[in-house]
């Protein structure tokens, strides 16, 4: 019940942006004026915590930057404390970094004043501060402390012992039978009771160490059902006492660009089948969908979800499909690729993709963990020449996923960046429907090519092998790359 | 048996007929840097309060964690010194004068203040790795500051054992020695007060001055030290003394730290600060303590019992006749000046909380403040019972 209520009022408190599983950090393109910013926000694994922020200016020279958390909603966002000013790098004068206390579990936002040579300019980037996890002390220190609790209990035992026994004698008198005694009386019970005290303080660390836990972060459950080839997915929460399932309403789910859920199926352990589905509002408080034919195996599942108050979240779940599963055509606007296993070695930058074109990633010469970089994939046609048939795909240039090999990570994000556009519109002056109305898949109908070259800000939050996902269409096809990163 | 032990004399003056005074009173060095330890971290605590009430955010490094820390630094430093000495070095009164424990020797205050100091350097790592683990401060007690702030009495309680025992052994033979420890004892039994008044500072906001809690909080608290110092400093106006210097030590912070400019630093800034925000103006307890000085001058032969029970009804009924409509006064318009501070807000202060509009929080009358009122007087006479068997206790402390 308490991490009930503890996860309605974390949801209450939180609007958008907490998507993805084991990459909290923030990545996002800023262009504000003529000045543009690449704005890293690295919040706390504990709130209240520091979140550390770093800036890269790319567009008209900035002198300065100076920076403001507040909440991003309520009426704490209308009274911000002062500023602080960034502090520039002497070896690079276009990079800034300041930290910011997050003071209470929510959507916040960092608001950045930059001066320069355009003038004044304000943008706001949305962070949440969501407890993660607790920190576990480590041996030494667990020794350390031991060994300095046992010092001040023994301590304060011979203490008092020499309070009673000998401090009321004259200078230079020796004790008594009779005080040796009660000094050792007076030691035993000063034992007693400060054992006693540390037990309470045992017990009261305890019930702090519980009610923090009850305060960390857990998505929703995700239960997926198979029959046939039609995908029941439940969304909900085990009830710790009874293990009973309770099924969330999906009338709380929000249309992000145009689905209520986007849903990665991902073929274990070789990643070598990857599925971009987007199961439909069934009646009874579940998503359904017909799913594909999709090679049999055991799937990891990561499902997008945005509630109605904008809180963002990534179920996972993993789902058996059996080699007899009817077969059926992937719908249009879902994606799938069928990359060699991650056992026949690591993937180029250049894909191949079933049409004869060809996806490139610009990849950077060295990839490392906590580094902010703008990862850049271009489409090229059959003959390698540019893609001139470019089109969005669900209102963006490009759709994203990040996946850790051990999946432990998982990032689905777009162009502008890793937060998402509600929370960016609210931040900046607009209401999270209207980011929603821009987002709807009617976006796609537009007939005008794009660029065919995406831009994705993006940093690995811990080192190891990542295959990555990217999406891009043109014409009616959606095409999948796939690419693999070996971060240190 | 002949231990200094045996002093039935309660509220007695010292030997005025002193035979030897040392025409040149010496304090020693370390009971020196003892009190400025301990003014040090009083100063600290206080300025650290405000600074929370003022920027809200802190580093390890901001001034009031240095005063803070420094308490531990000079503590630490007499500790070794004194242990070293006494225990390894050839100083004989010192050894003569000093306790064993464990093998180790010197007064027993410099080991109370050493368990203070170890204490205070075990709260460091933990309250390190506690905001690792569950965050940054939101409540001022957490196990870890429990425990600082328990090191810090620690120290202070040592030091205080610290100059008693010193002054103790002067008592009979060197009566200037006797006086300038007796000074020192009582302005860190002061120091000890204004701890103990911050420890009840919520409980006796000005906006609660007309709840019984308020009361109650200064009755359980107040009159042991009052007690404890009356009995232990032998001064006829020890209750007086540490009052005042409570009182002085608080106005003037109120006339002090509002000098300094600051900008908070954490949101939301529901009053926007401009300078160091001050404690509340202190509580008057200037004229119980001296309403309890007067009473115990004229009651020395009476049972302990007896005196601890008047002198529990006699301190909160002064306290709330005076204590009452002074609260009155502070919430009123003519208090919002530089002495009395009342418009002195912290940027968290909402504009239509109680604070900032200057009304009652949820002020009792009749048989409930009654019921409290008698509550806290039973409380005072404890307090006070136990204030005066400890400190007749500390009389006899030698080493």
């Amino acid at each position: 019940m308490k991490r009930w209520l503890a996860l309605l009022f974390t949801i209450a408190l939180t609007l958008p942006a907490y998507a993805h599983i084991g990459s909290k950090d923030v990545f996002e393109e800023v262009n504000a004026g003529q000045y543009k910013l690449f704005v890293t926000i690295r919040p706390p694994n504990v709130i209240p915590g520091v979140a550390a922020i770093e800036v890269r200016s790319s567009g008209a020279p900035v002198r300065s930057i100076s920076i403001t958390p507040t909440p991003l909603t309520g009426e704490g966002s209308k009274h911000p404390p002062t500023s602080d000013a960034m502090k520039v790098s002497t070896a690079d004068p276009a990079f800034f970094t300041g930290s910011l206390w997050l003071m209470a579990s929510g959507s916040w936002q960092v608001h950045f004043d930059i001066d320069g040579s355009a003038g004044t300019v304000s943008a706001s980037v949305p962070v949440d501060a969501v407890p993660l996890s607790v920190l576990h002390m480590g041996h030494s220190l667990g020794i350390l402390l031991a060994l300095l609790g046992i010092l001040l209990v023994v301590g304060i035992a011979g203490i008092v012992a020499a309070a009673v026994g000998q401090s009321r004698l004259n200078p230079g008198m020796a004790p008594g039978p009779g005080q040796r005694r009660r000094a050792l009386a007076a030691s035993a019970v000063t034992l007693a009771v400060t054992l006693l005290i540390v037990y309470g303080g045992y017990k009261w660390w305890n019930a702090e160490a519980i009610a923090y836990a009850g305060d960390i972060y857990q998505p929703l459950s995700l239960s997926p059902i198979l029959r046939g080839n039609t995908l029941d997915l439940k969304i909900g929460r085990y009830d710790d006492g009874e293990h009973a399932f309770k099924t969330h309403s999906n009338d709380d789910l929000l249309p992000d660009h145009g689905h209520v859920m986007h849903l990665y199926a991902i073929r274990q352990p070789g990643m070598d089948a990857v599925f971009h589905l987007h199961p439909a509002v069934a009646s009874d408080k579940r998503l359904r969908m017909t799913l594909p034919s999709m090679p049999p195996g055991t799937y990891r599942l990561y499902g997008d979800i945005v509630h109605a108050n904008g809180f963002p979240e990534t179920l996972t779940a993993d789902l058996i499909v059996p080699p007899d599963m009817p077969p059926a055509p992937l719908s249009s606007e879902d994606a799938s690729a069928a990359p060699p296993a991650l056992s026949q070695g690591e993937l180029g930058t250049t894909y191949k993709l079933p049409d004869g074109y060809t996806m490139v990633w610009d990849r950077p010469q060295e990839l490392s963990a906590h580094t902010a970089y703008a990862f850049r994939f271009r489409l090229l046609g059959s003959g390698g020449q540019p893609a001139a048939d470019t089109r969005p795909y669900l209102g963006m240039a490009g759709h994203a996923a990040f996946v850790k090999t051990d999946g432990t990570v998982f990032a689905h994000t777009h162009p502008e960046g890793s937060a998402s556009m509600q929370a960016m519109m609210l931040a900046n002056g607009g209401s999270g429907e209207m980011a929603d109305a821009g987002s709807m898949s009617g976006m796609d109908m537009s007939t005008q090519p794009i660029a065919p070259v995406v831009e994705f800000p993006y940093g690995f939050p811990s080192p190891g092998r990542y295959r990555i996902f990217i999406q891009m269409k043109h014409a009616n096809t959606v095409e999948t790359g796939v690419f693999d990163a070996e971060v240190r | 048996m002949s231990t200094a032990a045996n002093h039935p004399v309660v509220f007695a003056s010292p030997g005025a007929g002193a035979a030897v005074q040392a025409q040149s009173a010496r304090i020693p060095w370390y009971i020196w840097t003892g009190v400025l330890a301990i003014t040090s971290s009083s100063i600290g605590g206080a300025w650290d309060v405000s600074w929370h009430r003022s920027i809200g955010r802190d580093t390890f490094w901001t001034p009031a964690h240095m005063a803070i820390q420094a308490c531990g630094v000079l503590a630490g430093i007499i500790c070794v010194w004194l242990i070293a000495q006494a225990t390894l070095g050839h100083d004989s009164k010192l050894k003569a004068a000093s306790v064993n424990v464990f093998g180790l020797r010197a007064p027993l205050g410099i080991f109370l203040a050493g368990w203070g100091c170890v204490a205070v350097l075990t709260s460091a790592p933990f309250d390190n790795w506690w905001h690792n683990a569950y965050g940054l401060d939101v409540k001022i007690v957490s196990p870890p500051h429990a425990l600082l702030i328990l090191g810090l009495r620690g120290i202070s309680i040592g030091v205080m054992f610290l100059i008693l025992a010193a002054m103790n052994r002067a008592a009979e033979k060197d009566e200037v020695t006797f006086k300038r420890l007796q000074a020192l004892l009582l302005y860190v039994g002061g120091l000890a007060v204004v701890g103990q008044m911050f420890f009840v500072q919520e409980s006796t906001w000005d906006v609660k001055l007309h709840q019984a809690a308020a009361y109650i909080a200064v009755g359980i608290g107040l009159p042991f030290f009052f007690a404890l110092f009356s009995q232990a400093s032998r001064s006829r106006w020890a209750a007086t003394t540490t009052a005042t210097v409570y009182t002085v030590f608080v106005i003037a912070e109120i006339l002090i730290l509002p000098l300094f400019p600051a900008h908070p630093k954490l949101g939301p800034v529901y009053n926007m600060v401009t300078h160091m925000v001050p404690a509340k103006f202190p509580i008057l307890i200037l004229v119980p303590a001296v309403a309890l000085d007067l009473l115990w001058q004229r009651v020395k032969n009476w049972k302990m019992w007896q005196i601890a029970l008047l002198s529990g009804v006699v301190f909160i009924a002064v306290l709330t006749a005076v204590e009452w409509p002074f609260a009155n006064f502070l919430l009123s318009d003519a208090s919002k000046n530089r002495f009395f501070g009342t418009d002195y807000f912290q940027y968290n202060s909402p504009a239509d909380g109680f604070d900032r509009l200057r009304k009652w929080f949820d002020p009792e009358h009749g048989i409930v403040l009654y019921a409290g009122l008698l509550r806290a007087t039973v409380y005072a006479s404890i307090s006070t019972w136990i204030g005066l068997l400890f400190g007749r206790w500390m009389r006899g402390v030698q080493r």
